[in-house]
């Protein structure tokens, strides 16, 4: 390519040749002085994958120092298994729901706090409290309120005579542990959505009020337009991230009642580090990361669609 | 440059092949057990060990004459336990141990499910980050015994200090139990604590209302030897009902259960199969020594139809919030007042005389569990203390000095005089003691002192053969647990039949044993 480059450019000038020379010894220095960190990304990124992959062929249940080579045993097992794809099942509805309600409050959010005319900084530090907080502290939490002795929540409830064991009822199970997730990551949502509102250019939204347009009309055509981009990192990094969610499930619910909060995550973790069976633990941490990637790779297309 | 790549590439590639091959080195070592000053010692003279808080009538912690207890001052050890009793007693006195040998010990407490990854990755890693582990028989010697040290080689050296009273002075039941793994040819624990399941209820509720039960039901309803589970059930219903109408004030709800999808859900439910003579596997004695051969299910027992059948009718008429609670779960909603009587493990004891933390204090009273068809069970949960292999010969010797000390009958009775709630000991001869025998009559001053010793009575019963129930110990009970108590929430949240139930966990159960 630098070579073809040079020939085109060398018919119209001589001097050209030297400064492509030059490029191809910045370009080796760089490769150089990038290969430590490469070598060392292989070893704390790569090197684990490849580990992984093998890993996800081997029976590790009767020795770890020396698996037995178990083809796709580990793979069948799994995908033939009714808990595989009901925890997927239920990781779906967790992260769609789990998603939309961070999302439409987040953005919300957002737009009120862009709104203020003032004390915005100390409200968006209030606001961000949730997600200084560790998830397991999250989960804590959760589980104290929602305590059938002594819980806050447990308590109003029953005031208005509503006398149902949130964790421990099948059909308020998922609910209570998604809205953890919600108080706890909504914030973050606000938080690049904010960035995103404060970099908007005032023109257009001065030019859409001479228009006479009205708040919502402003909202829909201008300002969720140019604040897309932000909204989509915001669920690409929440989305990588809620698949992988395990601490406060493992916190509150342990997956149950009946299994009805058991994600992926949590049936990983089982399979691998209770049951210790690192061959099949291996082969489900696959399933994530490839439905991990996919999930990330949508995204990034929508925004780079959005910039075409 | 280009002549140096290949070079380059080669180091690499050594490096890895170092990097690797020192990852994955086994650390198998041969372990010299000795004391340093082993030419000094003379084994034919035990001399008292330093440490203060010995009680007359107690064995003593002895060395052999020459020992030097600070032989091995300046070593780190570190200790996981599951956050229990007597691991916080342990902690809060530590400095009795540590101002006696110059050893650190840090002791780190989780939850069991936390406490078996962390030693699960220690042991397969075999860095030995954990010198001592806190060895819950079922959930990880039953798997993980070849990591554990053989402690005969401690116990045989006549160099180093040995177990005080004996390994006799443990209960022999909870010394098989917790410390062996299919034979007695090794031992990898000694025994550290004893929980087991009893009933606690509520006597003010039981002597108020007695007569008006008597009328409607026509026997005495107090708790005790007599009451099978069928009465249990037909009691627990009557209150939860009384107390609906208005007419029992005290409680809310006649019982309540830890049956949240947890392992203690398993707990209660053996209680009810083991009495009515059912087990998790056909061969016998597997609660005992071990095996690594379980055999068939025998979930498709007609005994386990009918105990899952029986559970959950009696969880039907339980607290609300019993499929939320496990052990802790269960106890606060007791200690809060809102429960008549709970099957729980008698060392909660503390926990509701503790005026601090609870609304029924002195109000509680503890006796056996129901009997079922076949006889009375009670589910015993007691844990070991061991040694991993793959620490260095120091680190071991430094740990068989905690050891001796943690599971000796004087730090026994610490633990069950601490503040922290104590736990009961596992020693024989700590039973002896006067002021403990006292201490296990209500209202007494010594039970004021060592409040778990109000539970004792049906406990020491409870650990009698034919009334204890020890879980199958097998390298595939994480499994075969999480099967049991999963199916049985399942049933519980009311989407499958007790049928079903019995059925998918028998099918799983041989599935995972290859039967």
């Amino acid at each position: 390519m630098i070579e073809s480059e040079t020939k085109s450019m060398s018919n119209r000038s001589v001097k050209v040749i030297p400064i492509a020379k030059k490029k191809k010894r910045k370009f080796s220095t760089e490769f150089w002085m990038l290969l430590p960190s490469m070598g060392l990304l292989a070893i704390i990124s790569i090197f684990p994958f490849l580990y992984l992959i093998y890993a996800s062929f081997m029976d590790f249940t009767l020795s770890f120092d020396n698996p037995v080579f178990s083809g796709l045993d580990n793979w069948i097992r799994i995908f033939t298994s009714e808990t595989f794809w009901a925890s997927w099942g239920r990781t779906g509805i967790y992260t769609v729901v789990g998603l939309l309600l961070e999302l439409v409050l987040g953005v919300g959010i957002a737009l009120l706090i862009y709104s203020l005319p003032k004390g915005r900084n100390f409200v968006i530090t209030l606001w961000m409290i949730p997600v200084f907080v560790a998830p397991v502290v999250a989960g804590l939490l959760g589980r104290f309120m929602l305590n059938s002795t002594y819980g806050l929540y447990d308590w109003l409830l029953g005031l208005v005579g509503i006398d149902i064991q949130i964790l421990g009822n099948v059909s308020t199970s998922m609910p209570a542990v998604i809205l953890m997730d919600v108080w706890e990551w909504t914030p973050l949502i606000t938080l690049i959505v904010l960035a995103g509102l404060t970099s908007l250019s005032t023109e257009s939204l001065e030019a859409a009020e001479v228009d006479g347009a009205n708040y919502f009309q402003k909202l829909i055509y201008v300002i969720l337009p140019l604040v897309s981009r932000a909204i989509l990192v915001a669920l690409l990094i929440r989305s990588m991230d809620i698949l992988r969610f395990v601490d406060i499930i493992k916190i509150t619910t342990e997956g149950g009642p009946a299994d009805s909060t058991k994600i992926i995550g949590y049936y990983l973790m089982e399979v691998a580090f209770k049951f210790q069976d690192f061959g099949t633990g291996a082969a489900l941490g696959l399933t994530m990361l490839f439905v991990t990637i996919l999930l990330g790779q949508l995204f990034v297309r929508i925004m780079l669609k959005g910039e075409d | 440059m280009k002549r140096n790549k290949p070079f380059a590439f080669l180091v690499f590639i050594l490096a890895m092949s170092l990097v690797i091959s020192a990852c994955s080195s086994d650390g198998e070592q041969s372990i010299d057990t000795k004391s340093k000053n082993a030419d000094k010692i003379n084994p034919d003279k035990l001399v008292e060990a330093p440490f203060e808080g010995w009680v007359e009538g107690l064995p003593q912690i002895t060395a052999p004459e020459g020992f030097d207890w600070k032989e091995f001052e300046g070593v780190e050890l570190n200790l996981i336990s599951e956050n229990t009793p007597p691991s916080s007693a342990i902690a809060a006195n530590i400095d009795q141990f540590e101002d006696v040998t110059g050893i650190k010990v840090n002791i780190e407490q989780t939850d069991l499910s936390t406490v078996v990854e962390k030693v699960s990755l220690d042991f397969n890693s075999k860095s030995a980050k954990y010198h001592l582990i806190y060895a819950d028989p079922y959930q990880i010697l039953a798997k993980q015994s070849e990591h554990f040290l053989d402690l005969n080689q401690l116990i045989d050296e006549p160099t180093l200090p040995d177990v005080p009273g004996g390994l006799e002075d443990f209960s022999q039941a909870q010394l098989e139990a917790t410390g062996y793994m299919g034979d007695k040819d090794e031992i990898f624990a000694l025994p550290y604590d004893n929980p087991t399941m009893v009933l606690a209820y509520r006597k003010d509720v039981f002597e108020k209302y007695k007569d008006l039960f008597m009328e409607e039901k026509g026997y005495d309803w107090t708790p005790g030897s007599n009451m099978t589970w069928e009465q249990y059930y037909e009691v627990a219903k009557w209150i939860t009902e009384k107390a609906k109408e208005g007419v029992i004030t005290e409680v809310q709800y006649g019982t309540g259960h830890q049956a949240k999808q947890h392992d203690s859900l398993m707990n209660d439910f053996s209680n009810i199969l083991a009495a009515n003579g059912g087990d998790y596997f056909k061969k016998d004695n597997l609660g005992n020594l071990g095996s690594t051969e379980p055999g068939e299910s025998a979930m498709d027992s007609k005994v386990a139809l009918e105990s899952a059948e029986f559970y959950n009718k009696l969880l039907k008429v339980a607290a609300p919030g019993s499929t939320s609670w496990d052990w802790s779960g269960v106890a606060e909603g007791f200690a809060a007042g809102n429960i008549a009587m709970i099957p729980e493990w008698h060392e909660f004891s503390a926990m509701f005389e503790n005026e601090d933390s609870s609304n029924v204090a002195g109000k509680v009273a503890w006796t056996v569990l129901p009997k079922g068809k076949e006889r009375r069970a009670h589910m015993f949960g007691g844990t070991g203390i061991g040694i991993n292999k793959y620490a260095s010969d120091e680190e071991i010797k430094a740990a068989w000095l905690f050891t001796v000390w943690s599971t000796s009958p004087q730090a026994q009775y610490m633990i069950l005089k601490s503040e922290q709630g104590g736990s009961t000991p596992t020693r024989n001869s700590v039973y002896e003691l006067a002021d403990v025998k006292a201490g296990m009559e209500p209202g007494s001053p010594e039970s004021k002192e060592m409040p778990n010793l109000l539970a004792m009575k049906p406990t020491l019963e409870a650990w009698k053969e034919e009334n204890v129930y020890m879980r199958p110990k097998i390298p595939q009970w994480p499994q075969v647990n999480t099967y049991i108590f999963t199916e049985l929430s399942k049933m519980l949240a009311g989407q499958q039949e007790p049928k079903e139930t019995v059925e998918k966990i028998t099918k799983q159960t041989n599935e995972i044993t290859d039967r």
